[in-house]
């Protein structure tokens, strides 16, 4: 008990408090008043404290020496355990932080005082001899942590030791020493034996003392545990502060309950095969990096795995009695399987490495627990520490030894759900963006892959001659699909979950609309809806074919009316003539075409052909510059004769046709202004050409897709072919009718001739003549 | 029109020599293609028109190049069409005028006092062979690249393709090339011929099978000192003008571009035949050089338009005027080796004074 003087004031009553195991610890719990009573005054004390009484009532029973029960209340042991592993732990550091540590528990006690005062109800030992047993318990001082209080019967023990034991070293084969107690010491302390701080090297052959219940070998130097499978009826065994390496020697200690193995330098736990009733197993203190061969121990309600050498905690199944599980000051850095233990209410994880709740998620499945301990964690460091953690374990009731109120609770619940919708809200959205990166690349090797395919074509079909462009080309071709393949690879690998990849994206951004690859332009027939429709004021084209393009943009104007923002990028858009095809959007302001993929931009002109080819727009800018009065001047200087050309020169039917059916009428009007006197109609004329928005002489020049136009000239070639063979016909007629008509005039004349000679000579006889006449008439009657 | 060598031919081969059929063909055709307008105001009406636009040769504008090319009249047609139509791209001196004229009439009064720096930095309006492809596609949406990058091989050396080139060198260099396109590549076939050697006598020459020779290597650039003899060389294209049944350059002028040096290469023959003025005169399509950008009907139509776009804008805030600056004077990247045979055309070409050079003027 010297030793326990040692430990500073507060110190003990830490360790009092923790110890509240047995019953005499948990009177020590009241710390000056227990000092100022206990302090070797074993006597009734005034103090109204129930601690207080009982202490008297130990120091009153302790003579009598019935065999107490040692029997663990398992409803409710789940706090005076806690404390007495506490205490282990504190015994075994011993270091000043730990001290203050616990200065909280202690704290505590005042709370814990009143209910260990009924010990039967109350603290998990059930002394079954009534005080006596108490008493007795904290006599024989099997436990150390005997506070002062019972420094009485330390007084009384210690001394027992020293004089009435009597260690025989036997002279035998065993270097065992061999221990008698005295007769009447025996009798006294029958069913317990405390060899505390003895300077055992070995356990002592403990002879004769066959019904021992309780043994108690604190302090000693113990490597091995021998000699004690005969004390079959032993319940309680403490080996605390030895230097033990194994568990062994165990295996016939069946009734064994609570086995005290803390501070020594076990590295692995084993040999507890036979230990079916064991209740408190503790091993705080040792060198264990793995939970392992406990499974089987179902009746186990504290296990105490404080300051070992574990990283990850596994293997709990089995442990059905479980209340309690301390593992602090570990290297714990992720758990499982605590899940599995339907009894679990405390367990003490501070001073660990967990530094994600997911590492940790079995806890959350836990229904039974009730009270955790996360300090000195890195999660604890987290902002969202205590309202995931609340969040996750409802049924928590305290948390680093706070209790946890409604209101925290509901608090925690709240925010975390909030923490975990914005988690799961930037998990999307990387998601995404990493989806349309994916994307937007894919479709650009597409459109690289078509360009390239076209570019072939058109130079094979081309320059035959330049056969080295050729040769160029067609490696080129021979290189580019293995670099795509083995992009493609790297991209669905990286990809994973967004495996499939679109060739085409649509992407509302602002007042912006996106549209990547050719089929986005499907997505102009879907129904937007009107706000979405209304707030798009630039529409992005990009790795779209201009031809394709043009196709909708009929549709563009009617499904957002207010785009007045077009951009172009990597569309080819190569010719001048491209741009008519803009004329027929309602509202241009802004014209953008990147120099990507756009080869028109870099030509002089085409700046001054869109401003004289959109001229009804009043274009603002044109990419990204202010349009000047200039620039518009300009603009027609260069191609306004072009327009003029174009509109007055052009037979009336040509025109008619060109100019798309819509815009005739207003035409029509044009040209009957046209009739009047120029002179006097330009200013009338001229408004009429503006009510109708785009210039009519412009609207002539308009541009067709490549596809149409070949379509185009494939019926242009039809009908050539027929016209061909109808004018040949035609032609031919006529060159027949003009040869028959020829010959006819060239053989007339001399056929008359002879007509007219044949009628002379008819009638050159005169009377002949009359008489032939004559001869026909009467002939003819 | 009945001149009385039409008797020497039977009716249809007449009708086809001079193209007669190709237009009747091409007024049913189009007849056909229009006949819904048409039926509203008559088919004697729509005749009319047609062969009047034909005559005036307005009927080409925005048509196919199968039909663009289709006759000599046509092609010429395009060509005055498209000198008309972008003559303003040629424009450089005449641009001040013009926009001092706009200015004054915007304001007032002038605001380009410091204007001359402006004008001297400003290039003229120098253009690459893809740009004046794109103005001929304007006028005839599928016109070949083609054709435009032989005509612009005339102008250029053949590295040197990208290079930028001023209106009327090109026009000129283009004319030949459209006009006489199935005649250059007989010439090309011939001088071919001749470089490597081939007995002139024993040449046949090609006549009617244009495609035959596409495939050959065309000529390559030779030095001034390669080349074949020009009395030699003419005397195989004499022959060929005699058979060939398409548009050849006038005998008597070719012979008068071939006497004048001793030996020439194959463009240089070329861009001799751009620079003379006989030709153009023979062709009629263009007006000389000299007048190339003169054309004060159309120049009169442009104030009106002109007129009218200041009148709109008038109304927008104009001070922004001054920028004019802006205008895009163009760092060319290659300017410096626009032709090739330079020495080498000087000696072929006396007419050839440098002075109507606008490319090496502008080089300066």
């Amino acid at each position: 008990m010297a030793t326990r003087e040692r430990f500073p004031p507060a110190k003990e009553e830490a360790v009092a408090a923790r110890g509240g195991g047995r019953s005499g610890r948990l009177v020590s719990m009241v710390p000056s008043k227990f000092r100022a009573g206990g302090g070797g005054r074993p006597g009734p004390s005034p103090v109204n404290n129930c601690g207080l009484h009982l202490v008297i009532q130990t120091s009153s029973v302790a003579e009598r020496n019935k065999p107490f029960e040692f029997r663990v209340n398992k409803d409710q042991s789940s706090f005076h355990n806690r404390l007495l592993q506490h205490d282990l732990e504190k015994n075994h550091s011993g270091k000043q932080g730990d001290g203050r540590l616990l200065t909280p528990l202690v704290r505590n006690k005042q709370v814990y005082v009143p209910v260990a005062a009924n010990l039967a109800d109350l603290s998990g030992l059930e002394l079954k001899q009534g005080g006596g047993c108490l008493s007795a318990f904290g006599d024989s001082s099997i436990h150390t942590p005997t506070k002062s209080r019972t420094r009485q019967g330390c007084h009384s023990a210690g001394p027992n030791i020293s004089d009435n034991i009597h260690f025989g070293s036997s002279a035998s084969i065993t270097a065992f020493p061999i221990l008698h107690r005295a007769a009447d010491e025996k009798i006294l302390n029958s069913d317990r034996l405390t060899l505390e701080r003895q300077k055992l090297t070995v356990c002592p052959v403990i002879d004769g003392e066959e019904h021992l219940r309780l043994l108690n070998f604190q302090h000693n130097f113990i490597t091995r545990i021998q000699n004690i499978s005969n004390l079959q009826h032993l319940v309680f065994l403490d080996l605390y502060d030895n230097q033990i390496e194994e568990i062994s020697g165990l295996s016939t200690l069946r009734s064994l309950r609570v086995l005290l193995l803390g501070k020594n330098r076990i590295k692995k736990i084993s040999n507890l095969e036979n230990l079916k009733n064991l209740d408190v197993l503790d091993l705080h203190g040792n060198q264990i990096a793995k939970i392992e061969n406990i499974n089987h121990l179902g009746e186990l309600r504290v296990l105490n795995l404080a300051r070992n050498l574990l990283s990850y905690v596994e293997n709990l199944n089995g442990l059905d009695s479980l209340t309690e599980l301390n593992l602090r000051h570990n290297q714990i850095t992720s758990m499982k399987d605590v899940d599995t233990l339907p009894c679990l209410q405390h367990l003490f994880l501070s001073f660990n490495n967990i530094s994600s709740f997911d590492n940790i998620l079995c806890l959350a499945d836990s229904s039974s627990l009730s009270d955790i301990t996360l300090d000195g964690n890195p999660i604890a460091q987290e902002t969202w520490y205590k309202n995931t953690i609340l969040h996750h374990m409802m049924q928590l009731r305290q948390l680093d030894m706070k209790r946890i109120t409604e209101e925290e609770r509901r608090m925690a619940s709240v925010a975390a759900r909030k923490e975990e919708e914005k988690k799961r809200e930037s998990h999307k959205q990387t998601l995404l963006k990493e989806k349309k990166r994916l994307t937007i690349g894919n479709i650009a090797r597409q459109w690289e892959i078509q360009q390239n395919r076209v570019a072939l074509v058109t130079s094979s079909n081309q320059d035959k001659k330049d056969s080295d462009s050729c040769q160029i080309n067609c490696s080129a071709a021979y290189v580019f699909p293995e670099e795509t393949r083995s992009l493609d690879t790297i991209l669905s690998n990286s990809v994973q979950g967004l495996s499939v990849l679109d060739s085409h994206l649509v992407e509302v951004e602002g007042d912006t609309l996106y549209l990547y690859g050719s089929g986005a332009l499907e997505s102009l027939d879907r129904n937007w809806s009107v706000q979405t429709a209304g707030t798009v004021i630039t529409v992005s084209f990009m790795f779209i074919e201009f031809d394709e393009i043009v196709q909708v943009l009929p549709k563009l104007k009617i499904r957002f009316p207010n785009s007045v923002h077009l951009k172009f990028k990597e569309t080819n858009i190569v010719t001048l003539q491209q741009f008519n095809a803009l004329a027929q959007v309602r509202r241009i302001e802004q014209l953008t075409v990147d120099p990507q993929g756009n080869p028109v931009v870099n030509f002089t002109l085409w700046k001054y052909y869109v401003l004289f080819r959109l001229n009804h727009f009043n274009l603002q800018k044109i990419n990204g510059t202010e349009v000047t009065q200039n620039d518009i001047v300009m603009a027609e200087r260069l191609f306004g004769i072009l327009a003029h050309v174009a509109s007055s020169e052009l037979p009336q039917y040509r025109l008619l046709s060109l100019l798309g059916e819509s815009r005739k009428k207003q035409f029509c009007y044009m040209l009957e202004a046209k009739g009047k006197k120029s002179g006097i109609v330009s200013e009338e004329s001229n408004d009429s050409r503006r009510v109708g928005g785009e210039n009519a002489n412009r609207a002539i020049l308009n541009y067709t897709t490549r596809e149409f136009h070949t379509e185009k000239l494939e019926e242009i070639k039809e009908r050539k072919k027929f016209c061909q063979t109808y004018i040949q016909d035609l032609v031919k007629e006529a060159a027949d009718i003009n040869m028959k008509n020829e010959s006819l005039q060239k053989l007339w004349p001399q056929m008359f001739i002879e007509l007219v000679r044949d009628a002379v000579i008819e009638i050159r006889n005169k009377n002949s003549y009359m008489k032939l006449c004559l001869q026909r008439i009467t002939d003819q009657k | 029109m009945l001149s009385p060598e039409r008797l020497s031919l039977p009716g249809p081969e007449y009708l086809a020599q001079r193209h007669v059929l190709t237009y009747m063909e091409d007024a049913v055709s189009q007849l056909l293609e229009n006949r819904e307008d048409i039926s509203q105001y008559g088919i004697a009406r729509f005749f009319t028109e047609y062969f009047n636009s034909v005559r005036q040769g307005t009927h080409i504008l925005f048509r196919e190049f199968s039909f663009i090319q289709a006759t000599p009249h046509n092609r010429a047609s395009f060509l005055r069409t498209f000198w008309r139509c972008f003559r303003a791209v040629g424009k450089n001196g005449e641009m001040k005028n013009a926009l001092l004229s706009v200015d004054a009439l915007l304001s007032g009064r002038s605001y380009y006092r410091g204007d001359a720096l402006y004008y001297n930095e400003r290039q003229n309006y120098l253009l690459t062979v893809k740009e004046y492809h794109c103005l001929l596609q304007l006028l005839c949406p599928d016109f070949p690249m083609e054709l435009t990058q032989k005509a612009a091989r005339i102008v250029l050396m053949d590295d040197a393709m990208d290079c930028l080139m001023s209106f009327s060198d090109f026009l000129f260099a283009f004319q030949i090339q459209f006009y006489y396109s199935e005649f250059l590549e007989s010439v090309a076939a011939i001088y071919q011929d001749l470089l490597t050697g081939k007995n002139p006598n024993t040449v046949i020459v090609p006549t009617s099978s244009s495609g035959q020779h596409r495939s050959r290597l065309a000529p390559s650039e030779c030095s001034p000192l390669d080349g074949v003899e020009a009395s030699l060389f003419y005397h195989c294209l004499e022959s060929l003008c005699d058979r060939s049944k398409y548009s050849c350059p006038p005998s008597a002028l070719v012979k008068e571009v071939l006497s004048s040096v001793q030996r020439l290469t194959f463009y240089g023959f070329l861009m001799a035949l751009a620079k003379h003025h006989g030709i153009n005169r023979a062709l009629g399509a263009l007006p000389d050089k000299g007048d190339l950008l003169l054309d004060p009907p159309m120049d009169q139509e442009l104030e009106k338009l002109l007129s009218q776009v200041s009148g709109l804008s008038i109304s927008t805030p104009a001070g922004s005027s001054g920028d004019i600056a802006n205008l895009p004077t163009r760092t060319s990247p290659r300017i410096s080796s626009p032709w090739k045979p330079l020495h080498h055309r000087q000696k072929v070409n006396t007419e050839s004074d440098g002075s109507t050079d606008e490319t090496e003027s502008s080089e300066n």
